[in-house]
């Protein structure tokens, strides 16, 4: 093979690939793939490759996310042994990656405009603009974020050395997380996450330590924009199956160098992905499977208070699947008190014995007063009871308070629609309010959906 | 669910002060969160964030928990324990309770241009409710609820009397609900009754649909009576989602006729503990029962006139989406596989 091919062309050629928005290479491999070519490896063999020493045959699973075992795929060792040969001179001819090019994620034509169509009046002329030259992390804070993930474009497009990659997928980073917080903007950002292609190939390692060079919460996040994108669920699972396993390859390097906080980092990073997958099942409306891979989850996040999320979200996912049972059930071996009288009432509601819900989320909102869920929760049970009125002043006090979740909004413009024939008054004026309202890092642009405008 | 609204009855072309509008109540449903954790504080050094504690971003959250109850939400996962309101109606299934809210409100109008008209006073505001379904003739008249501790029935301006409405829905087929509101409107000098009413038509549609079928199974020997022998049949029956929303079985029961006795062949039932079958739209459950002639007692099994025998009525019950119930049954299910006579001695 001719070296310089094999080289700085590389960039370019995935450039140009890159316009068409295929499909990234899937990582399944069928049998007519054959097993000696690297790049098809879904877990790349350079990580493999750093990670297990050839000593080691066994990868140590610690927090298993997840119960059932790819076929060929749960022990890495022979493969990354079988692949040796053939990696090990690609790597020595691959230039360092601080002279790698990115410049096909600077290219202007991959970002899209964001225009505020969707978007209420008094949210399009912000009374407080940012000023262009805010920094990222301050529009952020402000939760500005349609600014924000403009601000990450300009900085990419214009001023980003196209080699300083760890710049470069911050900013993407920005981008993209801001987009998936504006209204519309999950589509897009879905769109633009095809400029990176495919994350698995050889070109986004680190040709000396074997290292990803992108960021892990850029992997984790590509994956969602990906199953959007594609509209493939399926696949997503099988991309935090592939990040799960290099975590654990990870974790176990990790805890044969006792490196404690590596350790922690590891952990707390498979046990995510462990819920992300279950996720990922909801959202192709496995519930029954999402059901069945939380119950196989080991719950290390324990709570201050002795409660557990893991608990929670079993029980939210029985609530949802309609197991009013076994949602009673799941919360028998959590301790949190505040936790089991949500799920209580949340349980009552679905049995339709809205009264009694009503009854404990009384309690809760005298016991935790500003919490938005119970306050919300407790309107809309006021609600299904013949009490509007009451529910609607207790979500008016909300925002007046100062909170403006999607949901508090929805609901309460929700009754503004059942309590007149001119609801769009009362939504115009809610709308403005909460246009006024301090900038807070849980947004401040609200779109017409919220206001059912 | 489309409405329209009704000449009204009285011949006043004024606008009425009370308007109604309505909401169909199913249950209300959690909202899902995507979490993702928070760009890099700082964008100019590279991020080797080993350090970084991740908590998401608060925006990517349904909302946020107070401090004083942090796990209240799951901050991972994709449902979050905040409830949102029923969106839009929905399809409407046989087997579930259909439940509205109607809210009469006394709408303030907007300041006029003219000339200000007298103040009207809102007395005695009454909602009536019937439901008309496909095939009875007659309508049936529904019952209003409402836990409002004081309903008052005087609307001071931009007040509203809610009341909800629930009924089984067991046919399929348009159904009408007609809503009558009246009240009586007072000026200064004068004062009237005033009544209107508006009519919500919406379809019902089949939720399961049931496929049976009996078969003959060898007769048992029956100790009471020496020799004796009892007839047997196997009671097969498919179930279908037909609906658009995925459900979760809850019980599905053979209740048998006098003279009859069944065993349950499903594992869900049999073997407690064991997962309900969630049907997704389309999907197919197949449910099974073994009936025979009940020993102990001296009821004759009835037979038809054809040589039909039935068997029993299936009963299914499911959940939906947050524990909506349904529940339905079959006509009764029979056989022509009489078997030779009945207990026999």
């Amino acid at each position: 093979m001719d070296q310089s091919q094999n080289t700085g062309a590389k960039g370019h050629r995935r450039t140009r690939s890159a316009a068409k928005a295929t499909r990234p290479r899937s990582s399944t491999k069928g049998p007519l793939d054959a097993d000696d070519a690297p790049l098809t490896s879904p877990l790349s063999p350079q990580v493999q490759q750093r990670i297990m020493p050839s000593s080691s045959g066994m990868v140590p699973r610690v927090g298993s996310p997840a119960g059932v075992r790819t076929p060929g795929r749960s022990s890495p060792a022979p493969r990354s042994a079988a692949h040796s040969p053939a990696a090990a001179p690609r790597r020595s001819m691959q230039p360092a990656s601080r002279h790698k090019d990115f410049s096909y994620l600077l290219r202007p034509e991959i970002y899209h405009p964001l225009t505020p169509l969707n978007v209420p009046p008094p949210f399009r002329n912000p009374s407080k603009p940012p000023l262009p030259e805010t920094p990222i992390p301050d529009l952020i804070a402000r939760g500005q974020f349609r600014a924000a993930a403009a601000a990450a474009t300009l900085a990419l497009t214009t001023t980003t050395d196209p080699a300083d990659y760890a710049r470069i997928f911050d900013l993407l980073y920005t981008r993209l997380a801001c987009l998936t917080l504006i209204d519309g903007g999950l589509a897009l950002a879905a769109q633009e996450v095809k400029a990176l292609e495919d994350l698995n190939s050889d070109f986004y390692f680190d040709p000396e330590t074997g290292a990803h060079l992108v960021p892990w919460d850029l992997r984790v996040l590509d994956v969602r924009l990906q199953m959007v994108g594609f509209g493939d669920a399926r696949r997503a699972v099988m991309s935090y199956y592939d990040l799960a396993r290099e975590a654990r390859v990870h974790l176990a390097n990790a805890t044969a160098s006792h490196d404690n906080s590596a350790r922690e980092l590891w952990k707390s990073r498979l046990a995510e992905i462990g819920i992300k997958v279950a996720g990922a099942l909801v959202d192709m409306d496995d519930l029954p499977g999402a059901a069945a891979h939380l119950s196989s989850l080991k719950d290390r996040s324990t709570a201050a208070n002795g409660s557990s999320s893991l608990n929670m979200a079993k029980a939210l996912l029985w609530l949802h699947l309609g197991d009013v049972d076994a949602a009673r059930q799941s919360l028998h071996d959590s301790a949190g008190e505040v936790t089991q009288k949500v799920v209580s009432a949340l349980c009552d509601m679905a049995d339709g014995d809205y009264p009694a819900a009503l009854t404990k989320w009384g309690d809760l909102r005298e016991e935790t007063p500003e919490d938005e869920m119970v306050g919300v929760n407790m309107a809309v049970c006021l609600f299904y009871v013949g009490r509007m009125q009451e529910g609607k002043q207790i979500l008016e006090n909300m925002v007046d308070a100062g909170q403006s979740s999607h949901t508090l909004l929805f609901n309460l413009t929700t009754m503004y629609e059942l309590c007149t024939e001119r609801s769009r008054t009362l939504k115009l004026q809610l709308a403005e309010k909460v246009a006024d309202m301090k900038e807070t890092p849980s947004g401040w642009e609200k779109a017409n959906a919220d206001f059912k405008l | 669910m489309s409405h329209q609204r009704y000449p009204s009855h009285d011949a006043v072309k004024e606008p009425h002060s009370v308007s109604l509008k309505v909401l169909r109540l199913s249950r209300p449903s959690l909202v899902t969160q995507y979490p993702i954790p928070p760009p890099p504080p700082s964008l100019s050094p590279p991020s080797n964030d080993l350090s970084r504690t991740q908590s998401p971003l608060p925006a990517s959250l349904a909302y946020t928990p107070s401090a004083s109850a942090p796990s209240t939400n799951p901050d991972s996962f994709i449902l979050s324990p905040i409830l949102n309101l029923p969106p839009s109606f929905g399809s409407a299934y046989v087997g579930e309770t259909f439940s509205c809210t109607l809210c009469a409100n006394h709408d303030v109008p907007p300041p006029p241009d003219g000339p200000v008209g007298p103040r009207k006073t809102i007395r005695d505001v009454r909602i009536e409710a019937e439901m008309k379904t496909p095939t009875s003739a007659t309508v049936t008249k529904l019952t209003l609820t409402s836990d409002a501790p004081s309903p008052t029935m005087d609307l001071e301006p931009g007040e509203t009397l809610q009341k909800v409405v629930n009924f089984d829905l067991k046919e399929e087929g348009n159904h009408v609900l007609a809503v009558t509101v009246s009240y009586y409107e007072a000026t200064d000098v004068s004062g009237r009754t005033r009544t209107f009413r508006k009519l919500y038509q919406f379809i019902c549609r089949a939720s399961i649909i049931v496929r049976h079928k009996p078969g003959l199974l060898p007769p048992k020997r029956i100790k009471r009576i020496k020799g004796g022998m009892g007839r047997r049949w196997v009671l097969e029956a498919q179930l279908e989602n037909c609906s658009e929303d995925a459900m979760r079985l809850d019980r599905v029961v053979l209740d048998t006729e006098p003279g009859l006795t069944c065993t349950d062949c499903n594992y869900w039932e049999t073997n407690k503990g064991g997962d309900k079958p969630v049907l997704h739209p389309g999907e197919v459950e197949q449910v099974c029962f073994v009936v025979e002639e009940r020993e102990e007692e001296e009821v004759q099994v009835q037979e038809q006139e054809d040589g039909r025998i039935i068997l029993g009525v299936l009963g299914i019950g499911w959940r939906g989406e947050m524990g909506n119930r349904g529940f339905l049954s079959t006509g009764k299910l029979g056989t022509r596989h009489g078997g030779k006579g009945g207990i026999t001695g």
